[in-house]
């Protein structure tokens, strides 16, 4: 099967103008203009098949929405090669649009005076999808969220969590191939959160959309990814399913323990005692980040117990969240 | 996939618009303000024309009903771009905030989307009352009432909206440029202002200026000399609709090209 996003080394270049301070260097810059390329997406190629869910990750300015507004047709690549599902997107914008949803967590792409169902609508004439198949949409909606509180219901009025569920239906409305969901969850509380998470795998599986998710919540990357694609100033860091990634830091353990007396200063001598590994403290637990390449947590629990009376303990596998923040600090070594 | 002609595109507007209505009256007190301040705009703007007419019976050769004549058509001209391109007043504030991306993705023309999302239903008591002074002033001339004058009319109608349709694309269009567009829509709204005046009554220099680089002569002027002064109609007038369709072209062109090239903030 041939993939429905090919991306073959794509880079992005700004040209953007270098301000000098003050008002001095203000005056300055309206005679002399000082331009600087700045590289925004780097060199990027990957393969996306129908019907996957990628986590696009990286830190805030890493080239993530740059790399979005490529595959949606609204930027054009300084160079290398973007096909979205056989299109290149800037020059069949319309076409290409036909073929994907877009979802902005924050800005609302529905008619903000319109009731949700007059919003589909005009969604239906102007996608022109067939009445058979809104219905059967429509249909789908119903049985995997309570819309019928929000069909009648002005945009305008809706919470940020119900706004944001409607976006996401009317953007998989006309069973596009691929979905931009772009920090869906962001705002949002738990339970709304969990909501969307099951509406999007849900929709996922049923319509085999392609899912791209950017977002900085470890817990849609869990709930959803298959796979994860992260980049940082531009270039890519890793590519690969979420398992894997867990793999390259998977010797690493966190051995949480809860010891009689003062939990701080027994924080700062067990750190003394096991220099190699990270301790820190809160009210309840004492962290240590174990690299069990180095030593074994049995081994380390038990040099402790020598020395400490310990009340209580736990082990835990480190998570998505942490891992992601090691690569963002350190890249993938 | 099927070609999309004018037909999807009048039925999509024909949708939005009747929707927009329905959710507009159902905010009916500010409805109602809208429409009474409205009604008030335009008939202070009427008295105080009418305040100056009094005081001089004719200006440079036109009567009293002649300038009426003129102010109505003005009116009317100036209803589609009141009605169906108000949304390019808040294209700047759209393009700053990066909320323009929004409209870059839909399947459909980029403009005619933008732009049929609002309609402005104050429009309508502008077009009434200036329907209403044309009338009036059209009986009171003696103009008669031929198929051939009414064709005439709406020619020529159709072509001084497009004009002023045009100078606001043109205007609103600067945003993807500058950072601060406003004054130059401002600017183009009030120089509106001057197209319910014959254009000889100003110096040759505003003449040049109102005929060739701020076309607001092709408002009113022009097109109604055709029904007005139907023995000595000026080349320019005849040529006006021409000129009305290529200015709209090339604003719509100057438009969508700014519209292309933006590429939102980030996110």
């Amino acid at each position: 099967m041939s993939a429905i996003i090919e991306i073959r080394n794509v880079t992005k270049e700004f040209r953007v103008l270098n301000r000098r301070e003050g008002l001095r260097g203000s005056i300055k810059d309206l005679f002399s203009r000082d331009y600087k390329t700045v590289r925004a997406v780097d060199n990027i190629s990957m393969s996306i098949q129908q019907g996957e869910i990628v986590g696009y990750l990286g830190p805030n300015g890493a080239g993530k929405s740059t790399t979005i507004k490529m595959m949606t047709g609204v930027l054009e690549p300084t160079s290398g090669e973007i096909l979205i599902g056989g299109n290149v997107p800037y020059t069949n914008r319309t076409r290409n649009a036909q073929e994907i949803g877009v979802v902005f967590g924050q800005r609302s792409q529905l008619w903000w005076a319109l009731p949700l169902i007059e919003s589909f609508r005009l969604l239906k004439d102007i996608y022109m999808i067939g009445d058979k198949q809104y219905d059967s949409m429509l249909e789908l909606y119903r049985s995997l969220v309570d819309i019928e509180p929000l069909l009648h219901k002005p945009v305008r009025q809706m919470s940020l969590g119900q706004r944001t569920l409607s976006d996401i239906l009317a953007a998989f409305l006309h069973d596009p191939k691929i979905v931009f969901l772009d920090e869906p969850t962001i705002g949002l509380d738990v339970s709304m959160k969990a909501k969307i998470r099951t509406l999007i795998s849900a929709l996922n599986k049923e319509k085999n959309t392609t899912v791209i998710l950017t977002t900085h919540d470890m817990g849609d990357v869990d709930a959803l990814c298959q796979r994860i694609v992260i980049i940082d100033k531009g270039k890519m860091l890793y590519d690969n399913d979420i398992e894997h990634l867990k793999g390259f830091f998977g010797s690493y353990r966190t051995l949480k323990l809860r010891i009689d007396g003062d939990m701080k200063a027994s924080a700062e001598s067990i750190q003394k005692e096991l220099p190699e590994f990270s301790v820190s403290a809160d009210d309840e637990w004492i962290s240590v980040l174990v690299d069990e390449e180095k030593a074994k947590v049995i081994d380390v629990l038990g040099k402790l117990q020598s020395s400490y009376r310990i009340k209580d303990m736990q082990l835990e596998e480190i998570s998505t969240e942490e891992v992601i923040k090691k690569i963002y600090e350190e890249g993938v070594a | 996939m099927k070609r999309k002609g004018l037909g999807f595109y009048l039925r999509i507007y024909g949708k939005i618009l009747a929707q927009d209505i329905k959710s507009k009256m159902s905010y009916r007190a500010d409805f109602i303000i809208s429409t009474i301040g409205m009604i008030f705009t335009n008939i202070s703007g009427f008295i105080s024309f009418w305040i100056l007419f009094r005081s001089f019976p004719g200006i440079n050769g036109w009567g009293y009903y002649e300038m009426l004549f003129l102010y109505g058509f003005s009116l009317v001209a100036l209803t589609p771009v009141q009605c169906l391109f108000d949304n390019n007043w808040s294209l700047r504030m759209n393009v700053y905030s990066g909320d323009f991306i929004k409209y870059c993705f839909r399947p459909i023309n980029l403009f005619f989307y933008y732009q049929s999302e609002v309609f402005d239903i104050k429009g309508l008591g502008q077009l009434a009352f200036g329907l209403g002074t044309l009338i009036y002033s059209w009986t009171k001339i003696g103009l008669g009432f031929t198929p051939l004058i009414l064709l005439k009319m709406i020619v020529f109608l159709i072509t001084a909206s497009l004009v002023m349709v045009a100078m606001q694309n043109a205007a609103a269009a600067t945003c993807f440029w500058i950072q601060n567009s406003f004054y130059i829509l401002d600017l183009v709204t009030r120089f509106k202002d001057y197209a319910k005046y014959p254009i000889t009554i100003f110096s040759p220099v505003f003449r040049f200026i109102f005929t060739f680089l701020m076309p607001i002569a092709f408002i009113a002027y022009y097109p109604s000399l055709v029904v007005l002064r139907p023995d000595s109609v000026p080349l320019l007038s005849w040529l006006s609709p021409l000129i009305a369709v290529g200015f709209f072209w090339l604003s719509y062109k100057f438009w969508m090209h700014g519209a292309m090239k933006y590429n939102g903030t980030g996110s």
